[in-house]
């Protein structure tokens, strides 16, 4: 879902084994007098521009009552301020030849505009009056609760993988609100008051909390001069409270059980891994790559191709402001046996922590970081997802330029030893989705 | 909010290479490529964009699904998915390594009218990209046990899709209703039980028939020698010989005279899914930007009409929207949209009212223009990269365009009038009442609701076929 697109992003920004990005040293970056940060990558390929604003600000800043707060605002940041009406923002994008979106995640929501240069003003001014000036109409926020409400139906209550996801993410997670869905729970969608909007936004939708990407056909001075001139006469906030819970060790394995008419069983296994700054990101990376990144991995081979007790094996990691979840997921076949399927998969990760990885298995997953790195620096959207992801999850912009070297010195001891130290039974979570017994009887003609 | 003003953007991107009115000047001209014609009818078309040390390729096999034997639908599909399992003298496992040593992708796949294979490496393994689609294509192994594995993973990723977003199942049921047993109604991956009935055999023979020089168009852009990279290629398929069969004509699609319903219960369901179309233009129709423009306003971006009714105004979906679907004989246009299962009805009936709103000449001017502007400003997005021009370079060919198919289009989207875009209204959008209705939900809740809509036919989620013999 919306998280998952954003760890993709991060994949994306894997390592680099080229000494030098082009363009690289053309990054300006400068932060203005109310604490906002501005990084600018100047990229003339085509007339257009990607701008991502970065709010520090995700499910990880929820509670009880609120969860889903951080994404129902993903929604009203598009529905009008006390200076233009509901729709305003999207007509006049789109007129001026924009496109924008948005994405939640666990630490952040990220407001996306992809435009042709001529519009860069426009964006601003936009960008700047729903920072400062946004409405809470209560019919607007009535309706918006029903949308949000059926993007969780389409989601999560109507797909199975999103169901398990949500049990087994919440069960991961005992203290640390990384356990909320970024969805929100039923009832918390339900029942936000403006009240809640309204704190939450004074909060957190701060020029301070906030880091603005723009890569594209763009001056970089002209790109600043813009932002002190709409940006900066935005009052800096009071720092948000910051979350100070750290989740205690796990003491053993959990488990949780879906109950669904499902046609295919699923599996899924998350394990309490790194945060975003963490130096031994790239060789977490490298260790899932050799375990489920194409038909040449350990997973698919032996799960899916040699033993054909799953008909995919897939996995990512979330690594934000605290240490997230190292996930991985199997989809069984219709008469799966759940049990046979959990027993390989422990096997194949009791071995890699036994063993280790090849020297070939390394090389081969180093390389197909690099191409991923370059396949994502394409674009000026996979550039500005990158600068974006490094500057606020993984310790600085630069950091992006660094993660070559970062990845080229990783030893096969260091994807050892981090295998060992997290992939351990007791750090994790099983979920499993599947008929229960007296449904399957009647479809599968008792095949449990 | 993201997947849905995901999908409008994608819609509209796909139907709308753009550049309007007085700013033609900001518009993509298709940088120099070099177009060769092997002397056994092999089509390169090469590219050099030197900004990543990247190369993309893109290799269409004309035929497809439309190839497919009628009684054995996704044979195409399954025959695309052998192609990388074992291929030359490297068998599967050999094989995936190889490409995942260097970093390198190789993705194929199948469509109603053609085969591709695409991929990327890095410009430092160019020799080893070119062995390795020339083996794909030329000499791939079909062997028996990755075929039998792959059919049978095959049906399970169906009924895997079944227990997913059902949202992605609308248009395949939609296509099937709405062509009937013409080829560009079938399911592409075929259905669980057409999947069945494929023996090995079929999948030698499909390749046997329908693969060879005279049908293959190969695209490659990025960071590499012209003059290299084509003896390399015109070197590594001279010797391919013809497919064994002709292509096959597409007959003439039937229109839609009288509405019908098609329900697919998923009890399990607390939403309903549901989509309406009509058969519609080829991709050749001269009145592209109209019809561009006349979609992306109808329902092809976030303010669109549809969109604006269904959620913004009245918050009854995380999204609607609307697109063509344009082939080389003809295509389809479709909206599609979903709601929770008590407000079924309500929404349809939203949609439809929609439509009979576009039809009674609800269009003005400042809209044309702000939907010139829109399909002109996301342009060049989808000409930024290696792998979008390799993809833009096979498709043209594809359809016998050339490369004013994206030159011209910002003067013709320009040229586009308030009387244009009404006459494709007229003349392309369907009624209200020409339409096929397909709707996944809670059948015991929705189905007396349906009928109302036209004669109803029901079939189950976990039926092993997406025909329904309508």
């Amino acid at each position: 879902m919306i998280r998952r697109m954003l760890l993709l992003g991060l994949a994306l920004v894997a390592p680099v084994g080229f000494a030098q990005v082009p363009g690289a040293n053309e990054v300006r970056a400068t932060t203005l007098a109310n604490g906002m940060q501005i990084i600018v990558w100047p990229d003339h390929d085509i007339p257009n521009v990607a701008l991502y604003n970065w709010v520090h600000a995700g499910s990880r800043n929820e509670a009880p009552g609120i969860t889903g707060l951080a994404h129902f605002f993903e929604h009203m940041m598009f529905n009008g301020t006390s200076k233009r009406a509901p729709g305003e923002f999207d007509q006049v994008l789109e007129a001026n030849g924009a496109r924008n979106n948005a994405f939640t995640s666990d630490d952040v929501t990220v407001y996306q505009d992809w435009f042709p240069r001529s519009a860069l003003e426009t964006v601003f001014e936009l960008e700047a009056d729903r920072l400062q000036n946004l409405a809470f109409d209560p019919k607007i926020v009535e309706s918006e609760r029903d949308v949000v409400y059926s993007e969780r139906r389409l989601r999560v209550d109507d797909s199975h993988q999103g169901r398990l996801q949500e049990q087994v993410q919440a069960t991961a997670f005992l203290a640390h609100p990384y356990g909320i869905p970024t969805i929100g729970w039923p009832s918390d969608i339900q029942s936000w008051t403006i009240d809640d909007l309204k704190r939450f936004f004074s909060t957190y939708y701060a020029p301070n909390n906030c880091t603005l990407v723009l890569v594209g056909d763009v001056d970089p001075d002209n790109v600043i001069a813009l932002a002190r001139k709409h940006f900066e006469p935005i009052p800096k906030q009071e720092p948000p409270r910051p979350v100070k819970t750290v989740e205690p060790e796990q003491q053993g394995e959990r488990r949780v059980a879906v109950n669904a008419d499902a046609q295919t069983p699923l599996i899924q296994f998350a394990y309490h891994g790194l945060a975003g700054s963490d130096p031994r990101r790239p060789a977490l990376d490298l260790l899932t790559r050799v375990l489920t990144d194409g038909d040449a991995s350990r997973l698919h081979r032996s799960l899916v191709e040699e033993q054909k007790l799953a008909i995919s094996a897939d996995s990512y990691f979330t690594a934000g402001f605290d240490p997230g979840l190292v996930w991985f997921f199997l989809s069984l076949p219709a008469e799966g046996d759940a049990k046979q399927a959990e027993a390989e998969f422990t096997r194949q990760i009791e071995r890699i922590i036994k063993e280790g990885v090849t020297k070939d298995e390394l090389a081969r997953a180093r390389s197909q970081a690099l191409a991923d790195f370059w396949r994502g620096l394409a674009t000026i959207d996979g550039k500005a997802q990158a600068l974006g992801s490094f500057a606020v999850l993984q310790g600085g912009y630069q950091k992006l330029f660094d993660e070559p070297r970062a990845y080229d010195s990783v030893t096969q001891q260091d994807v050892q030893k981090l295998a060992a130290e997290l992939l351990r039974s007791t750090n994790r979570t099983v979920g499993v989705l599947k008929s229960p017994p007296d449904a399957s009887q009647t479809k599968t003609g008792g095949a449990q | 909010m993201s997947l849905l003003r995901r999908i409008v953007i994608v819609v509209a991107t796909a139907c709308s290479l753009t550049a309007p009115a007085g700013f033609a000047a900001s518009a993509v001209k298709t940088p120099n490529f070099e177009k060769v014609k092997l002397a056994n009818g092999a089509t390169l078309l090469l590219m050099e964009r030197h900004d990543v040390p990247l190369i993309s390729f893109t290799a269409v096999i004309r035929g497809g699904a439309l190839t497919d034997p009628e009684d054995r639908l996704g044979t195409a599909s399954l025959t695309a998915s052998l192609l990388e399992k074992g291929a030359g003298n490297r068998d599967a496992n050999t094989f995936a390594e190889t490409v995942a040593s260097v970093g390198g992708s190789i993705t194929t796949g199948a469509s109603t009218e053609s085969i591709s294979v695409g991929g990327s490496f890095l410009a430092r393994d160019q020799k080893l990209m070119v062995e390795l689609l020339a083996d794909v294509l030329q000499r791939p192994r079909l062997e028996q046990a990755q075929f039998e594995t792959l059919r049978d993973r095959s049906i399970e990723f169906i009924r895997a899709a079944k227990d997913s977003d059902r949202s992605e199942l609308t248009p395949i049921y939609g296509a099937a209703s709405l062509f009937g047993a013409h080829p560009y109604g079938r399911s592409v991956g075929g259905s669980e039980a057409s999947l069945a009935a494929i023996k090995h055999a079929d999948v030698r023979q499909y390749y046997t028939d329908n693969f060879g020089a005279d049908r293959v168009i190969i695209a490659v852009a990025g960071d590499f020698k012209t003059a290299q990279l084509k003896s390399l290629l015109s070197r590594a398929f001279a010797n391919w010989g013809k497919a064994g069969k002709p292509l096959p004509t597409v007959p003439k699609q039937t229109e839609i005279t009288a509405r019908r319903v098609l329900l697919i219960d998923a009890p399990d369901a607390v939403q309903s899914y549901f989509w309406a179309g009509d058969v519609n233009v080829a991709k050749s129709d001269p009145r592209r930007a109209s019809l561009d423009i006349v979609n992306t306003l109808f329902g092809g971006r976030f303010t669109s009409m549809l969109n604006t009714e269904l959620r913004i105004r009245s918050g009854l979906s995380y999204g609607a929207n609307s697109r063509f679907d344009r082939m080389a004989e003809g295509g389809s246009w479709e909206l599609g949209s979903f709601t929770r299962t008590e407000k079924t009805i309500e929404a349809i009936d939203l949609a439809l009212a929609t439509l009979d709103q576009l039809h009674a000449g609800a269009l003005e001017k400042a809209q044309l223009e702000s939907a010139k502007s829109y399909v002109l400003g996301q342009y060049p997005l989808g000409l930024e990269t290696a792998s979008q021009w390799a993809y833009q370079l096979a498709t043209l060919e594809f359809y016998g365009l050339d490369r004013s198919y994206i030159d011209d289009y910002g003067n013709q989207l320009a040229a586009v009038t308030l009387d244009d875009a009404k006459r494709v209204i007229d003349e392309v959008i369907p009624t209200s009442r020409q339409l096929v209705l397909v709707v996944i939900g809670k059948a015991e809740v929705i189905r007396d609701g349906l009928r109302k809509y036209g004669p109803l036919t029901e079939v189950k989620l976990s039926d092993p076929e997406f025909q329904t013999g309508q």
